[in-house]
């Protein structure tokens, strides 16, 4: 398979990058510097940032909650994320939005969504869009296990297959839907499963394992491209945090988290490149170094930047109403 | 005691492969009602107890309480008291556990990958694989119910083993003289470097394939013999064959919809205990039974051979047919 060195160092910085943010919100976030929720995506950086190797600049997004990690693989702008993150006027929305709204129009991200289900619906307008217009471009949409028991998710599925649009499913089950185990609220183990109903290919891959998401996800993508239609692709995974920050988590046992512990996505990668000579120790301290360096300037960009007007509480929104309540 | 145990991989026939090819689909509920159907099946044979391996899905569980609740259970079906990790060694854990509580028969639901984990630590107790995994070699499409029949049989002593069984081939590989691994089937030589989706189907990166058996009527890596020269199950020899190398264009199904047209050398007859010596000159992968399992480096040295070391297969047609002279379905 196509998967050179390069790819691989590329993969590799996407995921450090995502760890060092997410680390540096948590800080931030019990600081008291973070407005509202954050819900990190610690521990799950293998999925977003497979999947996104695969895909070009103009191919769609949609994510979840949890979405950080899918922004920054499908190549957001830290300067702008941590700017919405700390509710600044030159973040991704104006600080309108936070974390779990985060849009980037250009790079094809259609918003992260504080609604669960919702991704999944838009992920099928992004897809009908692309076919109807004749264009080869893809959508990806992210989500949760416990989003699949939403009917959205099979009406999307549905469609989708129906009309064999070019969407890719991927489902990042990490086991809970919030505090609530998988097996508590589906009657199945493998999400993957469901696919058979609305007879589109369903797979279950590593999701812990950045080369085997890059793997089917190329695979996935290249049929929706090749007009074949969507794919479901679940990946196992877990977050190493709570649901949000500031969730005791004293619905996981210890043991089952010290499990996936030692199956840590980027420690898994490093060890692969280092026994492969794809990547030296001291070029791989370089790249760690460059991250370090982005963060913390975004860090100081979202600092010094304003918080928005008042006025702009009544700005970019659908309706006139307001211009009533402004008056 | 007229005992069987039943092992269900949750796992098996959800890999790369339903993307990559057409491959078969079986979800764990139909593995459930399989269960069910070979514990009804077995009991109604005269097995008094059967033994299930715990699983992450809950296979034993499931089955155990809806034969409960439609009051079709009369014999003691028990889940085995033991650790799970949701890997292939509960598979291997559960075999041995089994072995050590005197199972007649060991029943097994999976693909390729979970008999190769059965046949790891399997001896010498017989074993019927169904296949659940995305379409497979060494375990047969059998119905549950015919398995119960023929694990009854077994159990019960009335087909006896010498005339029910046929002990299987095997592919072992050594490194430095150590046994690392093993395979039912097949053996790929690949160039690709990681473990990654586990399944092989990239026909540019492979270099050689040996086999224990091969068979046009068949699917998978081994066809590429077998579509040259057939290597039965029940023969005293393997094969192998370099692959994108030589002159001859061959087709063989290597996956499940899928005719692969390309370029071998001629296959080689490999006697059983005799050794294909194996120095890479680059880094890559062994997959074994169809999964990435064996990382190698330039300058190791592997030998890899076929031996009739495999596990014992209960050849269920002949089980019943030698149960049914034997009176067996009288009542």
């Amino acid at each position: 398979m196509d998967l050179s060195n390069e790819k691989i160092i590329q993969m590799y910085r996407t995921m450090k990058k995502i760890r060092e943010f997410e680390s540096k919100a948590a800080e931030l976030f019990a600081d008291g510097r973070i407005p509202g929720f954050v819900h990190l995506y610690i521990g799950e950086e293998a999925v977003a940032t497979g999947v996104c190797a695969n895909l070009r600049d103009s191919d769609y997004i949609t994510s979840t909650h949890r979405g950080h990690g899918h922004i920054i693989a499908k190549g957001g702008d830290l300067k702008y994320m941590f700017a919405e993150l700390f509710g600044k006027e030159t973040g991704y929305c104006k600080g309108k939005g936070g974390s779990m709204h985060i849009a980037d129009a250009d790079r094809g991200i259609l918003g992260a969504n504080g609604i669960v289900g919702a991704g999944h619906n838009i992920a099928v307008g992004a897809g009908l869009s692309a076919k109807y217009r004749g264009t080869d471009q893809v959508c990806v949409c992210f989500f949760g296990d416990g989003s699949t028991n939403q009917g959205t998710f099979h009406e999307a599925l549905n469609m989708a297959s129906i009309w064999k649009l070019p969407v890719i499913f991927v489902c990042e089950n990490n086991l809970y839907g919030i505090s609530m185990h998988q097996s508590k609220h589906q009657a199945i183990q493998d999400v993957a499963d469901r696919a058979v109903a609305y007879n589109i290919p369903g797979v279950v891959v590593d999701g812990n394992d950045v080369l085997a998401v890059y793997e089917a996800s190329k695979e996935a993508i290249e049929r929706a491209r090749r007009g074949q239609g969507p794919t479901l692709i679940e990946c196992k995974t877990y977050r190493h945090r709570g649901h949000f920050e500031g969730d005791p988590t004293t619905y996981r046992e210890p043991e089952e988290v010290q499990e996936w512990l030692q199956r840590d996505p980027i420690p898994r990668l490093i060890e692969f490149m280092l026994e492969n000579n794809v990547l030296n120790e001291e070029d791989m301290k370089k790249i760690d170094e460059e991250i370090a360096a982005e963060i913390e300037e975004a860090i100081k960009f979202a600092e010094e930047s304003p918080f928005p007007p008042v006025e702009a509480a009544v700005e970019d929104i659908y309706t006139d109403i307001v211009e009533e309540v402004r008056r | 005691m007229k005992a069987i145990g039943i092992i269900a991989n949750p796992a098996s026939g959800k890999d790369i492969r339903r993307l990559v090819s057409h491959a078969t689909v079986v979800d764990n509920n139909e593995k459930v009602n399989i269960v069910k159907r070979i514990i009804l099946s077995a009991q109604g044979c005269g097995v008094k107890k059967i033994y299930i391996m715990p699983d992450t899905f809950l296979i034993g569980y499931k089955a155990i309480q809806d034969l409960k609740i439609s009051k079709e259970l009369k014999i003691d079906v028990e889940i085995l008291k033991m650790n799970i990790k949701g890997n292939v060694t509960d598979t291997i854990k559960a075999t041995k556990i089994m072995e050590e509580k005197g199972v007649k028969c060991i029943v097994v639901l999976g693909g390729d990958g979970t008999n190769r984990a059965v046949a790891k630590s399997i001896t010498t107790t017989p074993l019927i694989g169904v296949s659940t995994g995305t379409n497979n070699v060494y375990p047969e499409m059998l119905e549950g119910t015919v398995v119960g029949m023929a694990a009854g049989a077994i159990a019960t002593g009335v087909s006896n083993i010498d005339e029910s069984c046929k002990r299987e081939k095997r592919i072992e590989i050594y490194k430095a003289g150590q046994l690392v691994d093993i395979a039912l089937v097949d053996c790929v030589i690949s160039k690709q470097k990681y473990v990654g989706s586990k399944a092989i189907w990239n026909m540019e990166d492979i270099d050689m394939v040996i086999v224990a058996r091969g068979h046009p009527a068949s699917i998978g890596f081994s066809t590429i013999v077998g579509t040259s020269l057939i290597v039965g199950k029940d023969e005293d020899f393997g094969a192998f064959i370099r692959v994108n190398s030589g002159s001859n264009r061959i087709k063989a199904p290597i996956a499940a919809g899928t005719i692969q047209e390309l370029t071998v050398d001629e296959p080689k007859v490999l006697k059983l205990g005799e050794s294909v010596q194996f120095k890479p000159n680059y880094n890559g992968i062994m997959a074994l039974d169809g999964e990435r399992e064996v990382p190698f480096k330039i300058g190791e040295h592997f030998q890899i051979k076929v031996t009739r070391n495999g596990p014992y297969r209960v050849l269920v047609d002949k089980t019943l047919e030698i149960a049914q002279k034997n009176g067996f379905f009288k009542t």
